[in-house]
């Protein structure tokens, strides 16, 4: 094979790993069975903690009314009170909710994120101690003082800013986007995954219709696993209940895969437009069968670029 | 035309069925927690999970159906979260947290509880046989803020007034509670706690500096011959207060020594070790702060008589005493996988 496609197929596989969604891949429970977690972004966390802010500081408001209403309270105590009840409503808020719920306060669970355990047993209640007294250092302590910055010394001022900017690259520059509390409690936050299961379609369509499509196996030896996955997102499109120009738009599509294939392959047999959706499933089946079987004798095929990683034959 | 159908169609049309079933149990789990399912649920709950993972190794290998892929993934993932969930109930938590954790911690702790006392009580004496060589020191370790103004000027009668004034509005009292709480010891003992990780030196000093604020404080009314008065007023709250700041301290040294002397572990692994007592008494610290200053607060307003103030102070102190040195020195059965 020639330099150019060795170079093409590195692109190509860089470009596809970096737009993958960030994945932990060394979780492994008790079973032996690694598990894969996709890592909470970071604008999710945010919103999750402005959430959890938003709720206990609204419950703090709600009962600093009540007391006002008893004409319980002076104007020069209510700053003091209300950060102090903050305080005592927000470090258990989080620790409790955890605790209840598994890893999930309700900023979290709105946010459908949830903690785990790095070691992939269950999560402790001393982890979840651990993390959130860290964030109250973390995050709430500098957060305080910078609302008070106008009290503090320069000195203090400089302290408290590279303060901030450390906690906030500790996150930013590792990979799991652990922040200094996670990596205490040896948790990472992820996010809760979504399990739908689509129709195989291998049984969607009758066996007797994808007859009429029959491939050699010199005309399957092109493509890999990426093409026939991106092949079967494709044909999982619904298009009902959409309106006229998405249905059209989809049609254009496949007419578009289906010549690209056809001229890749070879395949000389007419295909009419109107059974173009026949023709890609029957595609997809027999390519799928095809890899699955190369695949069980030791010939996983990535992608399109897989003669690229057979070794040379020896002279 | 079954036969004709690819292994991993077959793979998982014979497994699908138990999938779903297991889905819809995680389900049900997410919403109202293990307790809802009945015996069969929770029985399938572990099967099917076990099978699942399973199923989810086997397709990993023989199926490129991304479909199915991702659903096993995702429901191995879910499954997992439902079956390794805490299963404590959370008033058990805190009982076993407070009858065996934390005095078991605390008796654990003996040597940096004794480093973080003997460090405050050098401070102290320090502070006080400096006050007596010069009095001046005084304004050099005591915060304006913390003096409400008691300085080296004032006459025995001002401190009295000071010691012995007290204030009836509630509220009053509650702003006092709240401004103390975010005030110098709560500040110190979460310094002293955090900063003990390293290598114990900025903790150190910190209890040493608290040693000396109340040492030069204590002379102060005891060269003016009230040092009774002045006892008994630090007495109501300090007891427990003072006993606060050196227990935090002493899990900032937990921390501390764990960097310095990890002994056959790595230093990070010595320091989560480390990381579970510490904690322990970090809470304990921030209940008996929370304690002193109710006690501050409404206490030494309420109780004017010197005796009193003893009395309270002290038999508090001898309550946390007797608490850290029995409680939870049998065996603890309820904790047999205790973290």
């Amino acid at each position: 094979m020639s330099e150019a496609t060795k170079i093409d197929a590195e692109k190509a596989r860089k470009s596809r790993q970096s737009r993958e969604r960030r994945m932990i891949r060394d979780f492994l429970p008790p079973e032996g069975v690694p598990l894969n977690f996709e890592i909470a972004g970071l604008g999710m966390r945010l919103a999750a903690q402005l959430t959890d802010l938003l709720l206990t500081s609204l419950f703090v408001i709600a009962l600093l009314m009540v007391l006002s209403a008893m004409d319980a309270l002076s104007w020069n105590s209510f700053g003091i009170l209300f950060s102090l009840l903050f305080f005592f409503i927000r470090a258990p808020y989080y620790i409790v909710t955890e605790l209840i719920w598994n890893g999930q306060t309700l900023g979290k669970r709105i946010c459908n994120l949830r903690v785990v355990s790095a070691d992939g047993r269950s999560l402790q209640p001393y982890a979840i101690t651990v993390r959130n007294l860290m964030k109250e250092i973390e995050i709430f302590y500098p957060g305080t003082m910078m609302l008070t910055a106008a009290y503090l010394s320069p000195f203090e001022y400089i302290v408290m800013l590279v303060w901030i900017g450390i906690l906030l690259a500790v996150p930013l520059t590792n990979k799991k986007r652990q922040r200094m509390g996670d990596m205490i409690a040896n948790t990472y936050v992820i996010h809760q995954p979504q399990a739908i299961l689509l129709p195989d379609l291998s049984t969607r369509t009758a066996a007797e219709t994808r007859e009429r499509f029959t491939f050699l196996a010199h005309q399957l030896d092109h493509y890999g696993a990426y093409e026939l996955q991106t092949l079967e997102k494709v044909l999982h499109v619904k298009t009902e209940g959409f309106g006229k120009d998405v249905a059209e738009r989809h049609q254009t599509n496949m007419l578009a895969i289906s010549d690209k294939i056809r001229a890749k392959i070879d395949y000389t047999d007419k295909v009419e437009t109107r059974e173009v959706a026949e023709f890609l499933e029957a595609f997809y089946v027999a390519q799928r069968r095809y890899l699955e079987s190369r695949k069980l004798f030791g010939d996983a095929r990535e992608d399109k670029f897989h003669k690229e990683d057979e070794p040379e034959p020896l002279a | 035309m079954s036969d004709q159908a690819i292994r991993s169609t077959r793979f998982r049309a014979e497994r699908e069925a138990d999938w779903k079933r297991l889905e819809e149990i995680v389900t049900r789990t997410e919403k109202s927690g293990v307790r809802v399912l009945n015996f069969d649920d929770a029985r399938d709950l572990a099967v099917l999970y076990r099978q699942a993972t399973n199923s989810l190794s086997v397709a990993r290998e023989i199926s490129l159906d991304k479909s199915l892929l991702d659903y096993l993934e995702a429901l191995c993932c879910r499954a997992y979260l439902s079956v390794y969930a805490p299963q404590q109930t959370l008033g058990g938590l805190l009982k076993r947290l407070f009858v065996y954790g934390i005095p078991q911690a605390m008796r654990r702790s003996a040597i940096p509880l004794l480093i973080s006392f003997l460090a405050m009580t050098l401070g102290a004496v320090t502070g006080y046989l400096l006050f007596f060589e010069d009095n001046t020191w005084y304004n050099t370790f005591m915060p304006g803020s913390m003096a409400g103004g008691r300085g080296i000027t004032s006459s025995r009668e001002d401190l009295l007034e000071v010691i012995y004034s007290g204030g009836n509005e509630a509220w009053d009292n509650l702003a006092a509670f709240a401004s103390y709480l975010f005030s110098h010891n709560t500040r110190i003992a979460i310094f002293a706690f955090a900063l003990g990780v390293f290598v114990c030196l900025p903790s150190f000093a910190l209890v040493l500096y608290n040693g000396l604020i109340l040492g030069v404080f204590v002379a102060l009314h005891v060269d003016r011959g009230i040092g009774w008065d002045i006892f008994g007023w630090l007495s109501i709250h300090g007891v427990t207060e003072l006993s606060a700041i050196v227990i935090a301290t002493a899990g900032g040294f937990k921390l501390g020594l764990a960097v310095l002397f990890p002994g056959n572990l790595r230093r990070r692994d010595a320091l989560r070790g480390a990381g579970r007592d510490a904690v322990k008494l970090a809470v304990l610290a921030a209940v008996m702060l929370l304690a002193a200053g109710l006690l501050e607060g409404f206490g030494r307003q309420m109780v004017q008589d010197m005796n009193t103030r003893l009395a309270i102070g002290w038999g508090i102190g001898l309550g946390w005493l007797v608490w850290i040195l029995f409680s939870g020195r049998g065996q603890d059965r309820s904790a047999l996988d205790a973290p």
